[in-house]
């Protein structure tokens, strides 16, 4: 028996991701999306992209990580295949050329609604790339809870058919892919059944999450935990725990947490690196005015004269405890809890990412009840079965992920 | 806990700190504000700082400016005898045993150094305010070194001639046990010639809208824990005591108040390194000081450098 653990992530803390939101335009018009600039103008020229490139790659002193995830998003990254095809070539060989330390050590990693996973360009651009790819499609379980929010821009139709029949296509080659499913007011009631889907589809992991937005209605905490509950029934009664995970079941989440031990940041804003269209650099993509509702972008530097370092010290020496407020530090089921620096700036009272958005506050604990719903109920079957020693010592040390 | 109130009396008022003072038209305090500010700062039991223009004031301002006890800090075209005298450029005629303010760039310091060692012994006290930090380059560090090596050497003399010496930048280090500096937006906040408050005078200029409210509906001041030293990472990790730790050039720098740039780091830091030259000096030639403990070496210029032993 073997129960899965969600925790794997390539390279993760040795990694540097950079980011290259190559367009912000997307044919859907999803409507939990925290990307509140979408549109059809700002596309990435290669100029842009091939100057991104030599300075990154010229500073290797300041970028002194193992690996690197070269990132594409959107939008819909796929919209601009061609560009990527060419950003990667040229990647590809400029590593080489300069014996750069990232080159066998690097990764290509794509986000996408899967729309055009299908398309010729995008198939040739995965046969070319295979072994240095990562991709993980959106779909947001049945068709019902999909088509809820993942619709067409224009016409305002579900695109959940046109997705889901590029599943199959993608599990044949990355047997392994994991999807991202996003958790809002009205997708609640759909949450156990589509992870459910999600399992029937061949997906064996699923990453599941609130939004941090302040979305959140009354009695919407109690509505999550119960399917929650239905949900941790559903896959320890149908022994789905022994190949599938989820998320939102986590054994080191809902504890107290030292505020000097457990005093890091949780999101990786400032040692990722995001560039945009206009050849700005940011400290991760939610920083970029397209994602911001209510604040300026937060510019860190530019394509012509680097990084500023400066900008980038508030987010490298960013802790817990200095963006947290007491209620918070003093919170009995804290671990797990996470946020999003982009969001914590866009929803704070001053220009500052030293705030910490609490809207999922009752999410969380909610969360959290029926996570020790799921684990007293699985150790119990398992103690029943005389198996629990068997899972302590095969069990691995799972690490909540970062962002 | 809020302890200074400064009172701008004017848009013109003089600088005493990081923050230029635009080019502005005069405009003096509404009576009633300054009046309402003297109140505000009795009832709240603040101790008021009054920063003065270059020009006389009307006698009912003196009048209000006297009722309550204060610090006046005062331009020195202004020519009256006063508790902080901010000079305009390099002047030796200044009042003796006075405490005064010197903006000056890193250059013209290195330049003038005889006619500081000149002030030093006159004066009670010199608060030197560099305006160039920003531009501060690590190639510059030899440089600002040898000068506070120079400056050292005169007080180091001035010392051995019995005269007790005050220069911000090398002497406030070796007094101190705990960080000493800017309090804005915690320890301090300022009242603006249009009648609101504002963390410090630097963000009234900056931006008029910028307000931590006004006399009518009080201070409300949003993430005040964030002029907090317990809440800024670098600074509570940082023994650089005398740090000036301006809020304002740390939001201009980092674009956050609690974070200060690598030039402001590294100018303190070796500051506070020519402090450590200079207490074992002065101890060389007697008790100096006995109470304090010695500052000790380090291998480090930004604290920053250092976090991930403190992260």
């Amino acid at each position: 028996m073997n129960i899965k653990d969600s925790s794997k992530a390539w390279q993760e803390g040795i990694a540097k991701s950079i980011t290259f939101i190559v367009t912000k335009d997307c044919q859907l018009a999803c409507k939990y999306c925290y990307l509140v600039g979408k549109n059809e103008k700002e596309r990435m020229t290669w100029e842009v992209a091939k100057k991104a490139i030599d300075y990154i790659l010229d500073c290797e002193e300041d970028f002194r990580e193992e690996s690197v995830v070269w990132d594409f998003i959107g939008g819909e990254p796929f919209l601009e295949i061609d560009l990527i095809d060419k950003i990667c070539d040229y990647l590809k060989i400029e590593m080489y050329r300069r014996d750069h330390h990232w080159f066998n050590s690097y990764r290509f990693s794509f986000s996408t609604n899967g729309i055009n996973y299908d398309s010729e360009k995008v198939q040739r651009f995965i046969q070319k790339n295979r072994e240095h790819l990562s991709i993980g499609i959106t779909i947001d379980g049945t068709e019902l809870k999909h088509d809820l929010n993942r619709v067409y821009k224009h016409s305002g139709a579900g695109s959940y058919k046109d997705v889901v029949r590029n599943i199959p296509l993608w599990l044949e080659q990355f047997s392994d892919a994991s999807t991202k499913v996003t958790i809002s007011s009205a997708d609640i009631p759909y949450i156990k059944e589509s992870v459910l889907h999600l399992y029937s589809l061949g997906i064996k992991e699923v990453n599941i999450n609130c939004v941090f937005e302040d979305v959140w209605r009354e009695g919407d905490d109690a509505l999550f935990e119960e399917q929650l509950v239905q949900l941790a029934d559903a896959i320890i009664d149908g022994d789905y725990y022994t190949d599938y995970t989820c998320s939102f079941f986590s054994e080191s989440i809902g504890k107290p947490m030292d505020p000097v031990r457990d005093n890091n940041n949780w999101c990786g804003a400032g040692r990722m690196l995001a560039v945009d269209a206009a050849g700005n650099f940011y400290p991760c993509t939610r920083f970029a005015g397209y994602s911001l509702r209510s604040k300026k972008p937060i510019i860190i530097g530019n394509i012509d004269d680097g990084i500023d370092s400066n900008k980038l010290r508030p987010f490298l020496t960013l802790n817990r405890m200095a963006q947290s407020s007491q209620e918070c530090i003093d919170c009995e089921v804290a671990s797990g809890c996470a946020w999003c620096q982009g969001e914590n700036y866009d929803a704070a009272d001053t220009n500052t990412v030293y705030q910490r958005a609490t809207a999922i506050c009752k999410m969380h604990k909610a969360r959290v009840r029926a996570n020790n719903y799921y684990w007293n109920k699985l150790f119990r079957k398992l103690e029943l079965a005389g198996r629990r020693d068997e899972y302590e010592k095969q069990k691995q040390k799972v690490k909540e992920p970062i962002c | 806990m809020l302890t200074y109130l400064i009172i701008l009396l004017d848009d013109t008022s003089v600088s005493f700190c990081h923050y230029p003072v635009p080019e502005k038209e005069r405009r003096l305090i509404a009576l009633d504000d300054l009046k309402a500010g003297v109140l505000f700062a009795m009832k709240e039991n603040l101790n008021v700082q009054f920063v003065y223009p270059d020009y006389e004031l009307p006698t009912a301002y003196t009048e209000i400016i006297d009722s309550i006890d204060h610090t006046d800090i005062v331009p020195k075209r202004l020519g009256v005898e006063t508790d902080v005298i901010v000079m305009k450029g390099w002047d030796d005629d200044v009042p003796e045993d006075c405490m005064c303010i010197l903006h000056t760039t890193r250059q013209q310091l290195a330049d003038n150094l005889q006619r500081v060692e000149t002030l030093l012994s006159k004066i009670s006290r010199l608060n030197i305010v560099l305006t160039d930090v920003e531009t501060f380059k690590d190639e510059d560090i030899d440089s600002y070194k040898k000068t506070l090596g120079s400056l050292s050497d005169s007080i180091v003399k001035l010392y051995q001639n019995g005269k007790n010496v005050q220069l911000n930048l090398l002497t406030d280090r070796m007094m101190l046990n705990k960080m000493n500096n800017c309090g804005a937006g915690n320890t301090s906040v300022t009242l603006a010639p249009n009648g609101k408050f504002y963390v410090c005078p630097a963000f009234y200029y900056d931006n008029e809208a910028d307000s931590i409210g006004d006399l009518k509906s009080g201070l409300d001041i949003k993430n005040k824990q964030l002029y907090q030293l317990d809440y800024a990472p670098i600074c509570s990790h940082c023994d650089a005591w005398q740090c000036k730790r301006c809020i304002w050039l740390n939001q201009k720098t980092t674009l956050e108040v609690n974070t200060p740039s690598h030039q402001q780091c590294v100018l303190a830091h070796i500051e506070r390194n020519a402090s450590r030259e200079l207490l074992n000096n002065i101890r060389d030639y007697g008790t100096f000081l006995p109470e304090q403990e010695e500052i000790c070496e380090i291998n480090y210029l930004d604290p920053f450098d250092n976090k991930d032993k403190w992260l």
